[in-house]
């Protein structure tokens, strides 16, 4: 088994916002399912580390949260990014890559995995 | 500015949380039954989807929780959820509860009342505009008498001229005038002042104006400022009294104003006038005469002085004083000057008592705080089990440590409530306490920085309790748990805590046991005291009829037949023996002390000028007084005005001029510069007689030498009728002042009182002093008696299993009932040794406010150290008693 990721406080939500802007509005099972599906099954996410996340989001005003029919006729809450939230994730993202750019040069070559 | 959105909605989330709860449990519902149904399509039944997808959730409860930490604010809702639990648990156990919040309530409630006393009498700001640049001098001599002897006006002037850092110099002349009313007369205390006195004070007007600088001087209208207090009293705070014209000594003085509320000082004042009311105060004789000193002085420093300058200043001008005038300063007298400054001198009579009490009232606390901690402690114990379920459930130490925290607090809060109920009645009775001490007693209140003081006290005890209670270190709860719940501590170090705290105890008991001791005993000392009086059954009335400063000879000559008027009519009531009249009531002082010279006897090299009281009496005064004559005769009815000129002396007196001599025929003679001031001649008298002492001016105070006249020759100043009964003479006082009234209709008639009642006033405060300090001792005892008790009961407690093996092993119940006494009695006798020598330095503090029994004094220590070990050994007993009816079957079986 691969090994299991902690989920950075602020990278979570970065995937959450990236989610959201993706997907369109969504409801939290979704954006679970999406962010390990993504991660390849490296990272999982229990509900105490997702719906934390998402009410901080929801809180700071960059998410916007309600109730709707599901597709398949269930009532689910329903996430969907705001104004704020978009440019929250475009400067996040910008910062993300420049730091990441950074630590990759810094590092050199990847080492090859075990 | 995401900040403070997200704090708002966090403080939002923290109201509406039960709203949000169903909202979440209804979200987290639908994500389980999506993942359900996903895993349902993956193929999987639907039991076993379920309990997938609940394993793959993290768990829905955990899940709540940390979104409800993210929702709300999870510190308040752990602090309020910790405020129920204590405060359910403080309920569970009563018993502990009362113990703790009772005896807090006690500490706490001395402490406060005592400090709202500190505060007022001594801390607070004082209400005179820069209070803290006022400065008091005082100048004294060396003999009885002689601690203020006041200044005169040159003296004065010469301050003025020469210390530049007094900036501004006010005097005040202590006067007594007759206030004339509608249908009354009363004495009133007044102050005689300069214009820039109340300038120089700091104090303003509440209504009206003061007097100023357009008020000195002779020419002017005399004006009269009231005093807040006597406004109120005698004119019902009317301001309709300003500008309107009053009887004053038979002047009419108008009334210009009302001054603010302001501690009485220099003296006790009903109301301040300018000078030109007495024209004595404006003579040559008062402005020029160096040795005519009846002023007090009041300073402001000058701005950017300092008390040391004015020190220095003061004393370099009054050494040149002393070189210039040198027959106005007998070198045998030791003349000096004090310059203190004011708050200190408002509260120097009161300093040490107060400090005394709260010394006391701390150490109250102290015993109580070391009884709750002990409490603590053990409860602690008892709840060790509970702490490990706390924390297994995930409770970490600084959670923990947060409950012990809230339900100190609450504890300790509680306590502290009732204590402020409790000081609600302590200040009443110390301010009347206070009142004898301290002209500030008047600003004695229970305000918010009492309050202030009191809460700071409770969350500072809180604090202690709470840390002192040793918690283990984070991570080590599984080592309790594995130990399998059992009792881990009852640990030594936890016990030496404990042991620690009742040594402190039992020597803090001591401390204040002793210091009731000796304090009673004073008490007890200064009651027996002789009066020097033959007896208690003498009623006194001071009744004025003459004002000394407008009087004439015909007003003399008058007053003198009302006198003996009011004899005649008193000596008919039922149960009267013998009424006499003199100027002074007995156990009295006299403000009018002179030098004296005995004819033929030389001042030794080095010797104060002798000074002694001036008193007169009538032929009936000593027997009416029960003034035992010692020598010679009293007055006769033939020492009348014309007649030879003869004096009596009393005892004191005699022995300073003539050790071991008959006084009898020896002449004596007022002298000094002073005479020149004052309507007493220097002429030579014959000494006829010689009376015993009297405690004059108080139980404790040294006996001064006095000068009886006879009343007939000399001015009627004052007038003080004395009777004596063969029984209760205190029911006389109607009937007397009945005779007086008939008399002298509008006459003040003062200071009603018997022998007893003058003699009770010197010995009340002490009384009451002995009395606060003694109960204070007495809850200390009971206080530490309970926390011996309850730490050997803990301690056997934690040893049945122990003692039941000993027992099993053949030891008796009296060889464990000793082992339990001998292990109390260690720490008694620890406590017993430090207690005594605690003892000691403190009554070498306490040494000014003993009497008649020495710091040291064996019986007190003996006694107390005897009755601490009686209450300690009596409180070891009961634990040990139980000790010794352990059951070792029932103990050994518990294994």
């Amino acid at each position: 088994m691969a090994d299991k990721l902690d989920v950075k406080q602020g990278t979570l939500a970065l995937m959450i916002l990236k989610t959201l802007e993706v997907l369109g509005p969504l409801h939290g099972y979704g954006v679970g399912r999406r962010i390990e599906e993504t991660s390849k099954g490296r990272l999982t996410l229990n509900y105490g580390t997702l719906y934390p996340a998402l009410l901080k989001l929801e809180q700071e005003g960059l998410i916007t949260a309600e109730w709707r029919q599901s597709e398949n006729n269930r009532r689910a809450k329903y996430y969907a990014l705001t104004a704020a939230g978009r440019r929250r994730l475009v400067r996040e993202a910008r910062d993300w890559h420049r730091t990441a750019d950074l630590i990759a040069d810094f590092l050199g070559p990847r080492p090859e995995m075990s | 500015m995401r900040q403070l959105r997200a704090a708002l909605a966090r403080i939002a989330g923290f109201f509406t949380g039960h709203r949000a709860d169903d909202d979440l449990q209804d979200e987290l519902q639908s994500h389980l039954d999506m993942e359900t149904a996903e895993y349902i399509r993956r193929g999987m039944q639907p039991d076993e989807a379920r309990r997938q997808a609940l394993l793959m959730s993290g768990g829905l409860t955990q899940a709540a929780e940390a979104v409800r930490d993210q929702r709300g604010l999870p510190w308040i809702d752990g602090v309020v959820a910790d405020i129920r639990y204590a405060l359910r648990g403080l309920r569970h156990s009563r018993a502990f509860t009362a113990v703790v919040v009772i005896t807090l309530a006690l500490g706490i409630g001395a402490n406060t009342a005592i400090f709202s006393v500190v505060r007022g009498v001594l801390l607070k700001p004082l209400p005179h505009r820069d209070g803290d640049r006022l400065l008091y001098l005082r100048q004294s001599v060396d003999g009885p008498g002689g601690a203020n002897i006041e200044f005169s006006v040159p003296e004065i002037n010469d301050f003025r001229n020469g210390a530049r850092s007094l900036g501004a110099i006010a005097e005040f002349s202590p006067y007594t005038l007759t206030l004339q009313g509608k249908d009354d007369a009363v004495r009133i205390n007044a102050g005689l002042v300069t214009g820039n006195f109340f300038e120089v004070m700091g104090l303003s007007a509440v209504a009206g104006r003061l007097t100023g600088p357009g008020d000195d001087g002779p020419g002017v209208p005399p004006v009269m400022v009231l005093t807040q207090e006597f406004w109120q009293r005698r004119f019902n705070g009317d301001t309709g009294i300003i500008g309107k014209q009053v009887r004053l000594d038979g002047t009419s003085v108008t009334v210009i104003g009302v001054l603010q509320a302001a501690p009485y000082f220099p003296d006790r004042a009903d109301a301040l006038l300018n000078m030109v009311i007495s024209p004595h105060h404006l003579s040559a004789q008062m402005v020029q005469g160096r040795t005519h000193r009846m002023t007090e002085m009041i300073a402001r420093l000058a701005p950017d002085a300092t008390v040391p300058q004015a020190r220095a200043e003061v004393t370099a001008v009054y050494s040149r004083m002393q070189r210039d005038h040198q027959d106005a300063y007998d070198p045998g007298s030791h003349y000096r000057v004090a310059v203190i400054p004011f708050k200190e001198v408002l509260g120097e009579r009161a300093r040490l008592t107060l400090w005394l009490l709260m010394a006391a009232a701390a150490f109250v606390l102290i015993i109580s705080a070391a009884n709750v901690a002990n409490l603590t402690l053990m409860r602690g114990v008892q709840r060790e089990h509970e702490l490990v379920v706390r924390a297994a459930l995930g409770a970490g130490v600084a959670r923990l440590r947060r409950l012990l925290l809230v339900e100190n607090l609450a504890l300790t809060l509680v306590g502290a409530g009732f204590g402020v109920l409790l000081a609600i009645g302590g200040v009443r009775l110390l301010t009347s306490l206070a009142e004898r001490y301290s002209p500030r007693a008047s600003e004695i209140r229970l305000d918010g920085v009492v309050l202030g003081y009191t809460s700071a006290l409770a969350v500072a005890l809180a604090l202690l309790l709470s840390f002192l209670a040793s918690l283990p270190k984070e991570g080590t709860f599984a080592s309790w748990i594995a130990a399998g719940m059992r009792r881990i501590s009852g640990s030594l170090k936890k016990q030496r805590l404990q042991r620690g705290l009742v040594v402190v105890q039992v020597a803090v008991s001591v401390v204040l046991l002793a210091g009731a001791g000796l304090l009673t005993r004073t008490m007890i000392q200064l009651s027996n005291v002789s009066t020097g009086l033959r007896t208690e059954q003498v009623l006194t009335m001071e009744v004025p009829l003459i004002a000394p400063a407008t009087a004439t000879l015909a007003d003399d000559v008058d007053a003198k037949q009302r006198y003996q008027r009011m004899q005649r009519e008193m000596q008919a009531i039922h149960g009267v023996i013998d009424v006499g009249v003199g100027s002074i009531m007995p156990l009295g002082t006299s403000q009018i002390q002179l030098e004296i010279k005995a004819e033929g006897r030389m001042l030794a090299v080095g010797e104060a000028i002798p000074r002694a009281e001036y008193r007169t009496a009538d032929p009936l005064y000593f027997s009416a007084a029960g003034i035992p004559l010692l020598r010679g005769r009293p007055f006769a009815a033939t020492d009348q005005e014309g007649a030879g000129r003869v004096v009596i002396i009393n005892q004191a007196l005699a022995n300073q001029f003539f050790p071991g001599e008959d006084p009898i025929g020896k002449r004596i003679a007022w002298t000094g510069d002073v005479l020149r001031f004052t309507p007493f001649s220097g002429d030579w008298r014959t000494v006829v007689g010689v009376v015993g002492n009297t405690q004059d001016g108080g139980l404790d105070a040294e006996p001064r030498p006095v000068v009886f006249m006879p009343f007939a020759q000399e001015l009627a100043i004052t007038g003080v009728l004395v009777l004596r009964a063969d029984t209760d003479v205190g029911g006389l006082a109607a009937a007397a002042t009945r005779v007086v009234r008939g008399i002298a209709p509008a006459a003040p008639i003062e200071n009603v009182m018997t022998v007893a009642q003058i003699k009770d006033q010197s010995v009340s405060p002490r009384r009451l002093n002995a009395a606060l300090v003694s109960l204070f001792g007495i809850l200390a005892v009971i206080i530490a008696a309970v926390g011996i008790a309850g730490v050997l009961a803990f301690s056997v407690n934690a040893r049945t299993t122990e003692i039941g093996i000993r027992m099993s092993l053949g030891a008796d119940s009296g060889r464990v009932q000793r082992m339990i006494l001998s292990e109390g009695g260690v720490l008694l006798a620890i406590g017993l040794v430090l207690g005594v020598a605690g003892a000691f330095l403190a009554a070498r503090l306490i040494q000014g406010l003993l009497f008649g029994v020495a710091p040291y004094d064996p019986t007190t220590f003996i006694g107390v150290a005897i009755l601490m070990a009686a209450i300690g050994i009596g409180a070891c007993w009961l634990p040990a008693l139980r000790a010794a009816r352990i059951d070792p079957a029932i103990t050994m079986r518990a294994l």
